[in-house]
């Protein structure tokens, strides 16, 4: 909370560079890919019969394709990369071992891969966005610790004593996926628990990883980005504090629905959890407002507009979520593209976003400032905040507008099944927007990385083929 | 302009930003203390605290066990008797008790049924009939498996009861003991009975 004076921060960037290519550059590659795999999925509901000859392609493996490349190619090592470069920044220290790091990462690409072929070979293990094979499972893992081991060494190594709220989070993301992950691998795909106890495993798990890790990650680049950006102070520490306790303590209670087959305390509990969310949403919405009030810093598709629509969509999303909870919607809303349109929103509108502006911001950093285009920049966000928005919100009135027709017994199962077409229609056009403003981001990360190399490059042959006249001179 | 051509070079010196020390607002934590009691209410009101036996719409243990076979008047133990026999015996014997022409005698007013003891009676579900036997006045020729051999007692004792209070029947409660003695009885026998051998037990 007291002004600490400006350092240095040119080792530190140093240090970050290569494990941050690595994470960032691999998260736009599989974001990208997941596009596709997402637009596959959504057309099936347009033409069926499209790559009705190959499995592979076939909807319960192209959507679980999506989900995971989503999830564990993008969202993790976006995350990571981001968490690990406000560990170095904010503790004033280079980041520890970046060879190592880097490594780790490349592993957790690797893993990311095993996972996505399993998927597409039918070895999808059926849990949603826990759909990895095995042996994907116990490789993101060990990549993982590998990663955030460093993480931890760069933390205890930090010149800076006092913390700044985005180091909490970021440390707390740091244990929160170990824990999860390791419980959900043993529980459900090493010593596969019986029966239901199967399916409230698999709800704690992914009620965990959407709704308190992506949380936690998302947050430590918002409270970070937000002030540095506004050269405002964050506003403030206690509300950062509150947000942090309440998200962790109700967060991790949120993932049964009202209507699992269940005994009735857990989705009760969870019920009442989901709607306690609205306290950490709410105060992490006036902790944005406050810091951003008055400001007159242009937001101009830039890394800000990116972080302060994903805050908006987190307080948008938990609202939902809330109102989900209630036993009269839930009723309705349950198993229907509610649920759906709601993570996505999460997901895309939050967590993508977020880590969007956040690397937009990281980025140049690494390359030099002239690397990235500005425009570019403004064009990816003009395709990725429209085509959230008409990805998720038809989702979530065509899902209310379909648990209408499904809880009235003289509606047909297929005529809900077809009224649902045109909200995905409209999700579909979303969906190719994200898909095209998630290729330019591919194309903007991409290609300020190789224009990097490319100087390296260029300047070490320069100064290779140079003559010497400082030496003659001598 | 845009924001990227503001943000200061990378090899100057740069700060880090920092947060107030704002407290939070009253509005919040009078939220947080609100939602909390309406979160403790609702879970008082539907979770049934902890309790494994209870799934929804149910809200509590107590609400489950009303919905629970009862097992104590006659009443209860004819109920029981209901459900089993439904599941076992109707197929042949019908759900009104009435038989199947040709094949299965009734039981409604069978004298077999109704008889004062119910020695004889339970000795038919337990060990399987073969052989001709006569019922209100007409032989039937079928012969009948030990379907009452894997009931524990008291249910064998409660489907007995039900077929001597329904369909107009009236005689005494069959009791879980009564099953018992007679089982001791025939101790390792296990060959079905003819109706005249079955003439010779005591009724």
């Amino acid at each position: 909370m007291t002004a600490i004076p400006p350092t240095s921060p040119l080792p530190i960037d140093n240090s970050c560079r290569l494990p941050l290519f690595t994470l960032f550059g691999g998260a736009a590659v599989w974001l990208a890919l997941s596009s596709g795999f997402g637009l596959i999925a959504t057309l099936k509901f347009h033409a069926p019969a499209m790559f009705a000859n190959c499995a592979s392609l076939s909807y319960g493996r192209a959507f679980p394709a999506w989900s995971h490349l989503l999830v564990y190619g993008f969202c993790l090592p976006a995350g990571l990369g981001v968490g690990l470069w406000l560990l170095a920044r904010l503790g004033r220290v280079e980041l520890a071992q970046p060879w190592l790091i880097a490594v780790g990462a490349k592993l957790w690409h690797l893993g990311v891969l095993v996972g996505l072929i399993g998927i597409l070979a039918g070895q999808s293990t059926g849990f949603e966005w826990f759909e990895l094979p095995r042996a994907a499972a116990v490789i993101l893992f060990l990549a993982f610790l590998l990663i955030t081991m460093w993480g931890f060494v760069t933390y205890t190594r930090r010149t800076q004593a006092s913390l700044y709220p985005s180091q909490w989070f970021v440390l707390a993301a740091l244990l929160w996926f170990p824990w999860i992950f390791s419980t959900a691998t043993l529980l459900l795909q090493i010593f596969p628990v019986r029966g239901l106890v199967q399916a409230s495993v698999a709800w704690w798990f992914s009620g965990n990883l959407i709704n308190v890790w992506l949380t936690l990650a998302g947050l430590a680049s918002t409270f970070y980005v937000l002030p540095k950006l506004t050269g405002r102070p964050l506003q403030s520490h206690y509300l950062a504090l509150f947000a942090f306790w309440t998200l962790m303590l109700f967060g991790t209670w949120t993932g049964i629905p009202a209507h699992a087959a269940l005994p009735a305390w857990m989705p009760t509990l969870s019920g009442a959890a989901r709607v306690l969310m609205l306290i950490p949403a709410l105060t992490v919405g006036a902790s944005v407002i406050l810091t951003c009030r008055g400001v007159k810093t242009p937001c101009a598709g830039g890394p800000l507009c990116y972080t302060k629509f994903g805050a908006a969509c987190l307080v948008l999303a938990s609202v939902l979520l809330a109102i989900s909870a209630c036993p009269q919607v839930s009723r309705i809303t349950d198993y229907t593209w509610f649920d759906h349109g709601q993570n996505t929103l999460r997901i895309y509108g939050f967590f993508a976003m977020t880590m969007f502006g956040a690397i937009y911001h990281i980025v140049p950093h690494l390359v030099g400032p002239d690397r990235v285009c500005p425009r570019w920049m403004r064009i990816n966000f003009w395709f990725v905040m429209p085509g959230t928005l008409l990805l998720a919100l038809p989702l979530v009135l065509g899902g209310v507008a379909q648990g209408l027709k499904l809880v009235d017994a003289s509606v047909p199962f297929v005529a809900v099944a077809k009224s649902t077409l045109m909200a995905l229609r409209i999700s579909t056009l979303g969906e190719t927007m994200l898909a095209l403003g998630n290729l330019i981001f591919l194309f903007n990360i991409v290609g300020a990385i190789v224009s990097y190399y490319c100087s390296v490059g260029k300047a070490a042959y320069t100064e290779a083929t140079a003559l010497e006249p400082a030496r003659v001179k001598a | 302009m845009n924001a990227e051509a503001k943000q200061p070079s990378p090899v100057r010196p740069e700060s880090e930003p920092t947060s107030a020390a704002t407290t939070v607002p009253m509005w919040l934590i009078a939220g947080l203390l609100g939602l909390l009691f309406l979160g403790a209410w609702y879970f008082d009101a539907r979770g049934g605290w902890f309790e494994a036996k209870v799934y929804a719409p149910y809200l509590s243990l107590a609400d489950v066990q009303r919905f629970q076979p009862r097992t104590g008047g006659p009443e209860d133990v004819i109920l029981r008797g209901k459900v089993l026999f439904e599941q076992n015996c109707a197929l042949c014997h019908n759900p009104d008790g009435l038989g199947k022409p040709a094949q299965a005698p009734p039981l409604a007013g069978s004298e077999w049924v109704l008889a004062a003891g119910v020695n004889r009676l339970i000795r038919i579900p337990q060990l399987g009939l073969s052989g001709p036997i006569e019922v209100k006045g007409q032989v039937w020729n079928l012969p009948m498996a030990a379907m009452g051999v894997a009931y524990s007692d008291d249910d064998l004792a409660a489907v007995l009861s039900y077929i001597r209070n329904a369909w107009g029947n009236k005689a005494s409660i069959v009791a879980g003991e009564q099953v018992k003695k007679v089982r001791a009885e025939l101790g390792g026998r296990n060959q079905p009975y003819s109706p005249d051998e079955l003439k010779k037990e005591a009724e």
